[in-house]
């Protein structure tokens, strides 16, 4: 009997080591972080100084002098052009600070973010916001700081930003400063529309005539396929051209509004104008490739394509035989709606809770952000959150941006919509929402069923 | 004047144990004599002490050794995998976010799961999962090391095959199953429209809706079978060939010798490979990310599972009481299952 017992103890032991992997990585994290906490030796004089979100103006001239580091958090170093240039920029400018990048990869920047900002170990200074929900997350974890009495101290003029830093606070404060703006355009391949004989598109189209053109130009003849448009796998492609209408928000609780969309793209896959989510979804077939393959006439995606574009097709990492001939046009626009109209997503700069210097930190987030930090961004054809005449200027005279003057006139936005606001359980809501996206579009559910299950699930989280 | 108290004591030791050693030989029941040979050595070991004038005792000094050498993998385990593992079981009653202050919860969280959508589609998910591949992996294996437990010719080389896709990598393994059954390019789809002409609505979309749970199944046992055909090997190799042999001399055919002697003789191999297998099914995550994931690696109501369910819970919304509170449940369910089969077997054995 008592062998027994202690087999089975054995036993269980052994299962719960097997399951520990897997099922409880909860602890080891925390306690993992904090072998890593070893300061940095240059950074103790500056440690000295208050931490203390107020005493702030005063004390940034003093310790221009002393040498600071800033370990700043980013992604995807090698293949992103500015965040080089912002630190050699910056750098340049203030000789005794050194900015040290830690890349983290883009996959999954957030989750890995908010791991390494997790228990009191981390040694992050400035921290770089890819998302919102990701924002919210690190907010309610105290992760990083309240910037209100700097920006008040400094008298940053907020209203630069365009309402964009209105969306993103979090009870009446205000804990990241966007450097980057993202706005999303319609890309299309001049080429495939001329072999077609169909015009452009235009920057007045309603989702109609969208519709119309992409079949126009599909052409679904086995061998020489021809995509009238392609949507990326994520929620965003589809879900937010319902919102442009500037009524509904993501986090309404109520998505019966998506229903005309999710019926176009559906209709469209089976027409064959677009690729089958079940299929981008099996190969993972990255937008850029798709629509660098010369077979996808219209696109719609972030600006942030732009400059992916621009590199490539001047590396000669894109055939420009294929997609070389493109252009943008404005976000296509709901009936009656102000074209113009499109969707943002901030990239956004904060002040770590952890961080020994947050007044250099502050600093930094405050010139990256600021016309300086807009000036390097613009260089590289990236879009700043400040968006004057003069950066416009630079990124479509910029080499290699679409000469034809609708693409110039696409960069202007009339009404902006975060891609997601901030909210309480934004987290979760873009979970749920993720997840019923992919069951719609894979057919597992109807439309009707996978919006009202989308419904239930979000209400059920008040 | 010390030493002679030593030597009294000692004496005063020794006809205690020869007292006892005495009564311990007359002593008729069992569970008395025990105690009393137990106190026969302690007798010894302070004799032993006094004589040497050691601190520590032999054996002591003999446990510390043995001590010293499990240390090292002991205190890895206690930290890195004990403590969590404590930790976890008490965070299911708590609420904490990783950084803000643990609050406690009670059953809180274990209500919640009731309501949950997503932790009932897991839990489904991972059962029909576990249903379909442990006695398939089980059979499929057991086959295949009859088979190449023979005398065929190039066995090696088909043992080596049988075993490959448990080496090779899951990244590009699945990458070429994706492949495979790719919905509307793949080959296997090809096959079925082509040659058996299945309608394109009707083509089966093999990573989504309820087929995702059978790749995931068809895929397991594929990949796995390998690994436990190589236990089913050794254990086919340790039963005795005379069984065989009388068995044949009285006229037993194929199949009666694998129902009396074969499946008999292999019980404890089998044992084993179930409790492995189920643990390691309910372990799931990797393929079910990898197969139907897609580039994000989110999985969707019909492909999702419970350890998906527990990261995502934990390091994507940051809820770790909740999260743990899934994972407890996850092991409650293994733990049933294991019991039941240590159960099974101790019946088997007596």
């Amino acid at each position: 009997m008592k062998k027994k017992v202690i087999s089975l103890m054995l036993g269980a032991t052994m299962l719960t080591s097997m399951l520990a992997g897997c099922g409880a990585q909860e602890a080891p994290a925390p306690a993992a972080e904090v072998t890593e906490e070893a300061p940095a030796a240059d950074e103790a004089p500056a440690a000295e100084e208050a931490p203390a979100a107020e005493e702030t103006a005063e004390a940034a001239p003093e310790e221009s002098s002393e040498p600071v580091t800033l370990k700043w958090a980013i992604w995807d170093e090698s293949t992103t052009q500015y965040w080089g240039d912002i630190k050699a920029a910056y750098e340049a400018k203030n000789p005794n600070v050194t900015i040290e990048m830690v890349d983290l990869g883009s996959t999954d920047y957030m989750t890995v973010l908010a791991t390494e900002l997790s228990g009191s170990g981390s040694d992050f200074d400035v921290v770089t916001i890819k998302d919102v929900p990701g924002y919210a997350t690190l907010v309610q974890k105290n992760a990083i700081i309240p910037l209100d009495d700097y920006i008040s101290a400094d008298g940053v003029d907020l209203s630069k930003y365009a309402g964009a830093t209105d969306q993103v606070v979090v009870d009446g404060k205000l804990y990241e400063l966007p450097f980057r703006n993202d706005f999303w355009v319609l890309f299309y391949n001049k080429d495939i529309f001329d072999a077609a004989g169909v015009d452009y598109p235009t920057n007045d189209m309603t989702w109609d005539e969208y519709d119309e053109l992409a079949r126009k130009v599909t052409d679904t003849s086995f061998g020489s396929q021809v995509y009238g448009t392609h949507y990326h796998t994520w929620r965003s492609t589809v879900q937010l051209c319902a919102v442009l209408d500037g009524k509904h928000s993501i986090l309404d609780g109520n998505y019966d509004f998506m229903k005309p969309y999710y019926e176009m793209v559906l209709n469209q896959e089976k027409d064959g104008v677009c690729r089958k989510y079940t299929d981008l979804k099996t190969e993972g077939l990255h937008y850029s490739a798709a629509f660098s393959g010369g077979d996808v006439a219209m696109l719609n995606m972030g600006s942030w394509f732009i400059a992916t574009m621009m590199t490539n097709l001047a590396s000669g990492e894109y055939d420009s035989s294929l997609c070389g001939n493109w252009g943008i046009v404005k976000y296509p626009h709901a009936e009656g709606v102000e074209p113009g109209s499109t969707l943002g997503t901030i990239t956004g700069l904060s002040v770590t809770t952890a961080s020994d210097t947050p007044d250099a930190a502050w600093d930094f987030v405050k010139w990256v952000s600021g016309e300086e930090g807009a000036a390097v961004m613009a260089s590289s054809g990236n879009f700043p959150a400040i968006m004057t005449d003069e950066v416009k200027a630079a990124i479509t005279t910029l080499d290699g941006f679409p000469t034809d003057d609708a693409s110039k006139e696409a960069l202007n936005v009339s009404n902006l919509y975060l891609e997601v606001p901030y909210g309480e359980n934004v987290s979760e809501i873009n979970s749920i929402l993720d997840s019923y996206h992919g069951s719609i579009m894979t057919g597992e559910m109807s439309i009707d069923d996978g919006i009202a299950a989308m419904n239930t699930e979000v209400s059920a989280l008040q | 004047m010390i030493e002679t108290s030593k030597s009294v004591q000692i004496e005063e030791l020794q006809s205690a144990l020869e007292e006892t050693i005495a009564r311990a030989r007359s002593e008729q029941n069992d569970r008395v004599k025990k105690k009393l040979i137990q106190q026969i050595s302690r007798y010894n070991s302070s004799i032993d002490k006094l004589r040497n004038g050691r601190k520590i005792s032999r054996q002591t000094k003999r446990d510390l050794i043995a001590y010293s050498f499990i240390a090292p993998n002991f205190i890895g385990f206690c930290v890195f995998t004990l403590i969590p593992i404590v930790f976890a079981f008490a965070l299911a009653f708590m609420k904490w976010d990783g950084s803000n202050p643990i609050s406690f919860e009670g059953f809180n969280n274990f209500r919640r799961l009731s309501g949950d959508t997503f932790f009932k589609a897991a839990l489904k998910n991972t059962i029909i999962y576990c249903i379909g591949t442990v006695p398939l992996t089980m059979i499929a294996s057991l086959a295949l090391a009859i088979i190449l437990n023979q005398k065929v010719i190039g066995r090696g080389i088909f043992r080596t095959l049988a075993f490959f896709p448990y080496v090779a990598s899951l990244v590009a393994i699945t990458s070429v199953w994706k492949l495979l059954f790719h919905p509307s390019k793949g080959p296997i789809n090809n096959i079925l429209y082509t040659i058996f002409h299945v309608s394109q609505e009707n083509l089966p979309q093999w990573f989504s809706g309820g087929l995702c749970v059978v790749s995931m199944i068809l895929f397991s046992v594929w990949k796995y079978m390998g690994y436990y055909m190589v236990i089913y090997l050794a254990g086919l190799q340790s039963i005795p060939g005379e069984l065989y042999e009388a068995a044949s001399l009285d006229g037993a055919g194929t199949w009666d010798q694998f129902k009396y002697i074969t499946w008999p003789q292999l019980s404890s191999t089998t044992f084993f490979v179930v409790v492995m297998l189920t643990i390691n099914c309910f372990k799931i995550y990797d393929v079910a990310v990898m197969l139907a994931g897609g580039g994000s690696g989110e999985l969707t109501v019909s492909a999702t599972v419970l350890v998906y369910y527990i990261y995502q819970k934990a390091f994507i919304d940051w809820d770790l009481g909740y999260s743990s509170a899934v994972a407890m449940v996850l092991f409650l369910m293994v733990l049933i299952v294991t019991i039941i089969q240590f159960r099974g077997q101790a019946r088997k054995e007596a």
